[in-house]
């Protein structure tokens, strides 16, 4: 968030800054321009503190909360970072995934880093830009090409009546106030001082005073429209979104392809690569992770899977050898942490599998790797979950011979397309039902555990997930007009046996909803509804059938006018056994 | 020096006519009541305005912009949730340098008073005098200091009320950060006001004229008032037979066709048909883009913009909004036979005469009789021969 213009800027950022906070929460800093640059960084949550930052003078000022992907949540790794002399700050959206050859290069060229950040680098960058251009546009605007990954930064020059902002696929927006701007993620924050809006796109750099903006796409100035927001829905909305879920479901393609990327060979530990015997042990939705995990790993490297519920973990003879694997958003999760402190007392290697840096599981195992989901806020997990899948995808392949790197680096389009599904439909079916069943073999049949968690822990439909062939053993008992089925049908070994269970479901009475591969008319002609998935990698068909089972338990929610973010009961990270 | 407008509000008791704007952008003289309000705050030598805008801020920035069309610059702070006055005055820190001046915005001042107020050392509230003290904040003034300060009393200490114009340094900004909620859920600015009574620093600076518009019949008077400074001017076409008494204002493009006989004050927006055969009498003001037709006699009205009136038709003492289309012979009456005051939805209008107020696009078939005291919400439509009294809600269809 930046501020520009005739009022105090510490006050206005602190106020938004706090309504950013949905975007990350570790820790949060502002700097501004009053007697040189002015910064305040704290670790932990803005709106727990009673910051004002009263103390930082001066009319221009940018600030950020963070969410840490890059070195852990502290004082040092917080935002604004400067550069070598304190003159230049800058505050970071996204992620340089080229930080770490440019700092190398940086340090050999003489500068000293403070943080542990992929931003810092930009700070230094633009440094050294500004020292031979004199002009803190030029800079930005040569230092802009040279930085990989997403970004939107906001950079303030001791001395210069300016803010410089620039973005490349994170999001980025100016308000434009009476003789004043504002800068931010998204409008949340502004819309309190004005509804006038600039949309950057990629490749913008503005220079904003506070009584013009001029924007520049690499060197050539162009112009971008100013667009009345309404903020009265946008008041109510998270990022323009009705419900955090519904957000966090339309960023899983960016938490898949982050995730994938984030991992590489080298960052894999060793006793990992080559493992005698794997054991995960999870809760909830991250053990539906380990299950689809357990599938895969088996059928494509041939490598014994054992999977527990970490709550149970304790009751059974614990593993003596080999990898325990903890998956944990939030890596507090109680029984993930006991299970994990169990196995180490048996000597197991210990990996965590967790999405907030810095947490008690990463200081509990022996290696973690980082999912890329960003904060997840509303209860149900649904990008952690996809996140989750892209880290141990990418374990399968470096355990194997690195078969699914194209189709990993491919996943998250297929996950963009079937966010705009239609699914009204089935929705209609499942918002009267008084019971859901959820079928599906294979690897697909966690995917059907997974899609019914999500519905009943949002919608508070009855639903269970079964193994397709198990639904004979008992279940079919219940199957009647009121209990809709939930088939997931893919192509390959499990699609001829799926065809006749669901034959089975529908001669008993009960309507199916179908997700099957786009243009299977034998499937399309036996089922009720059928939901078409792009034509993939099984793979990226868990991805992707996950994906619509998620919406279509918030599309049921939402016709039912359930609390969506904030379901009956539940908490988003369980710290009790 | 700079001026703080307070816009923010919807005037919830200017219903229905705020359903499409707010409170200060309602008409007054064929203008918005706010621009009366700047005009003569410019005429005070004051340039610098800066709006607390919320219900309808659009509404304010199309009409105004940057304010450079009347001479002066204008600024805009949001208020997206309107908590009080006090936090109106909260969203203009750091905006405002200096000792400033606070106007409410629904409000009728003279330029010369506003001088005067500026001209009084800081903090300064303006006072005035009413037969209703009760309706408003009662203070008490001894010595040309504010010493008390009551709102809505039962029992009014004196006839003697706050204005709602003030004069403040920049410390008011730290005394509205201390007020509390109120008992009406509200942060009030007057909560603000009584350290600086206490203290004896409060000066009062009364009004040689003061109104202000807090319901739909107040504006009648309002608009009379407005009328009584203008000049006649006729920038329309006035055909040959139409009879002229008073002060006339004819907009551009507008036509007044034969045998119209109009009696001034009146205002006549641009390109509206007017007659033949029509009566207009003062203080009417008919706004843009209307057509007042054969034999209606409009009198004592505010007609909003894209009105139809075209035959038949008696309107008196009423407030019409944008759009709205009367079926031939429809007429409102405007006298109760026992010549006591006209209430409307049960609230005393202290007038002896009164009509109707009617929303936007309301539509009547021929022939409607609409009684005393009638409110009609926006959109509301009524089929021929409809007797029409009493409150109706928005969208109402009567057959």
């Amino acid at each position: 968030m930046g501020y520009i213009g005739r009022r105090e800027a510490a006050p206005i950022i602190v106020e938004g800054l706090k309504k950013l906070e949905y975007r990350g929460y570790d820790s949060f800093g502002i700097a501004t321009i009053g007697n040189g640059i002015e910064l305040d960084k704290h670790q932990g949550r803005i709106s727990d503190s009673s910051h004002s930052a009263g103390h930082l003078k001066g009319k221009i000022g940018i600030g950020h909360t963070r969410w840490a992907t890059h070195g852990v949540p502290n004082d040092i790794n917080a935002h604004p970072h400067t550069d070598c002399l304190n003159q230049i700050a800058i505050v970071h959206n996204g992620i340089i995934e080229n930080y770490a050859d440019l700092k190398r290069e940086l340090i050999l060229r003489g500068h000293t880093f403070r943080s542990e950040t992929d931003t810092e680098v930009a700070a230094h960058l633009i440094e050294e830009a500004y020292e031979s251009e004199k002009d803190l546009l030029s800079a930005v605007q040569n230092v802009v090409p040279k930085l990989k990954g997403s970004f939107a930064l906001l950079i303030i020059s001791k001395g210069v009546d300016q803010i410089i902002a620039a973005r490349y696929a994170s999001p980025l927006v100016l308000g434009v106030g009476d003789g004043e701007f504002f800068a931010a993620s998204d409008m949340t924050p502004i819309l309190d001082y004005t509804e006038r809006a600039i949309y950057l796109e990629d490749g913008d750099i503005a220079c904003i005073t506070p009584v013009t903006v001029e924007i520049f796409n690499g060197k050539n100035q162009v112009q971008r429209p100013v667009e009345l927001v309404d903020w009265s829905i946008e008041d109510t909305r998270k990022g323009g979104f009705a419900h955090y879920m519904l957000k966090e479901i339309y960023e899983q393609p960016q938490a898949f392809y982050n995730s994938v990327r984030a991992i590489t060979r080298e960052t894999i530990p060793a006793p990992i690569r080559n493992p005698e015997s794997v054991t995960v042990v999870a809760c909830g939705s991250s053990y539906h992770a380990g299950l689809i995990f357990k599938y895969l790993l088996e059928d494509s490297c041939a490598i014994p899977v054992r999977l527990d519920f970490a709550s149970e973990f304790k009751y059974f003879s614990p593993p003596i050898k080999g990898v325990v694997i903890g998956i944990s958003q939030s890596g507090e999760t109680a029984d993930t942490l006991s299970a994990l402190k169990q196995a180490k007392g048996h000597n197991c290697t210990t990996l965590a599998i967790v999405n907030v840096l810095g947490s008690t599981i990463s200081r509990i195992a022996d290696f973690t790797l980082f999912m890329r989901a960003g904060p997840e806020i509303s209860v149900a997990a649904t990008k952690s979950f996809i996140a989750q899948l892209a880290i141990l995808m990418q374990i399968i392949d470096f355990i194997g011979d690195g078969e699914y790197e194209e189709v990993l680096l491919s996943g998250h389009r297929a996950i963009e397309e079937v966010l705009l599904m239609d699914l009204s439909g089935a929705v209609e079916l499942c918002r009267n039902a008084n019971s859901i069943f959820f079928v599906g073999r294979g690897p697909f049949y966690p995917v059907s555990l997974e899609g019914s968690l999500k519905m009943k822990e949002i919608s508070y439909i009855h639903a269970e997930g079964y193994a397709a062939g198990e639904l004979k053993h008992g279940p079919f008992a219940l199957l009647s007009k009121e209990t809709p089925v939930v088939a997931i049908c893919m192509p390959g070994e499990t699609y001829g046996v799926m065809i006749s269970n669901i034959k089975e479901m529908k001669a008993r009475g009960a309507p199916v909803i179908a997700l099957g591969e786009q243009g299977d008319l034998e499937l399309s002609d036996v089922v009720d509804i059928f939901i078409p998935l792009p034509e993939t990698h099984p793979f990226i068909q868990v991805l992707t059938s996950v994906v619509v089972l998620q919406l279509l338990a918030y599309h049921t929610a939402v016709a039912l006018n359930r609390d969506v973010d904030k379901p009956k009961n539940l908490a988003k990270s369980v710290t009790v056994e | 020096m700079e001026c703080v407008v307070l816009a923010a509000g919807e005037g919830k008791r200017m219903r229905p006519l705020t359903a499409k704007r707010p409170k200060v952008m309602l008409p007054l003289a064929n203008r918005p009541m706010i621009e009366h309000l700047v005009l003569a705050a410019r005429d005070a030598a004051i340039n610098d305005f800066v709006f607390v805008v919320g219900y309808g801020e659009r509404e304010i920035r199309k009409h105004f912009e940057d304010g450079s069309q009347w001479g002066v610059h204008i600024r805009y702070a949001p208020q997206r949730h309107q908590h009080g006055t006090a936090d109106a005055v909260r969203s203009v820190r750091d905006l405002v340098t200096g000792p400033f001046l606070l106007l409410n915005g629904d409000m009728i001042i003279k330029s010369t008073d506003i001088a005067d107020l500026r001209k009084c050392h800081p903090p300064c509230m303006s006072t005035s005098t009413t037969n209703h003290p009760g309706d408003y904040g009662v203070v008490v003034v001894e010595n040309g200091l504010v010493t008390s300060l009551e709102e809505k009393s039962k029992y009014p200490k004196s006839n003697m009320i706050n204005a709602g114009a003030y004069h403040f340094d920049p410390d008011i900004f730290d005394a509205v950060d201390s007020v509390q909620t109120s008992s009406r859920g509200e942060l009030e600015l007057t909560d603000a006001l009584f350290e600086y009574i206490a203290e004896k620093k409060m000066k009062a600076h009364q009004l040689s004229y003061w109104m202000d518009v807090g319901n739909p019949w107040d504006m009648l008077d309002a608009n009379l008032t407005l009328m009584g400074n203008l000049q006649s001017d006729l920038k329309g076409t006035v055909e040959e037979g139409v009879s002229i008494h008073g002060t006339i204002i004819v907009g551009e493009g507008s036509l007044v066709k034969s045998g119209t006989c109009i009696e001034g004050p009146c205002i006549i927006g641009k390109n509206c048909r007017i007659g033949p055969h029509a009566y207009i009498r003062g203080a009417t003001s008919v706004g843009d883009d209307c057509h007042i037709g054969h034999c209606t006699e409009l009198k004592n009205s505010i007609i909003m913009a894209g009105t139809n009136i075209p035959h038949f038709n008696y309107i008196g003492d009423s407030i019409i909004g944008t759009g709205c289309n009367f079926g031939a012979g429809t007429k409102i009456a405007n006298l109760r036979h026992d010549h006591s005051n006209v209430r409307v939805c049960g609230k005393d209008t202290r007038r002896k005469k009164f009509g109707a107020v009617i929303g936007d696009g309301v539509q009547f078939g021929i022939n409607c009789s609409i009684n005393v005291g009638t409110l009609i919400g926006s959109n509301a439509q009524f089929a021929p021969n409809s007797y029409v009294a009493g409150c109706l809600g928005e969208n109402a269809i009567i057959r």
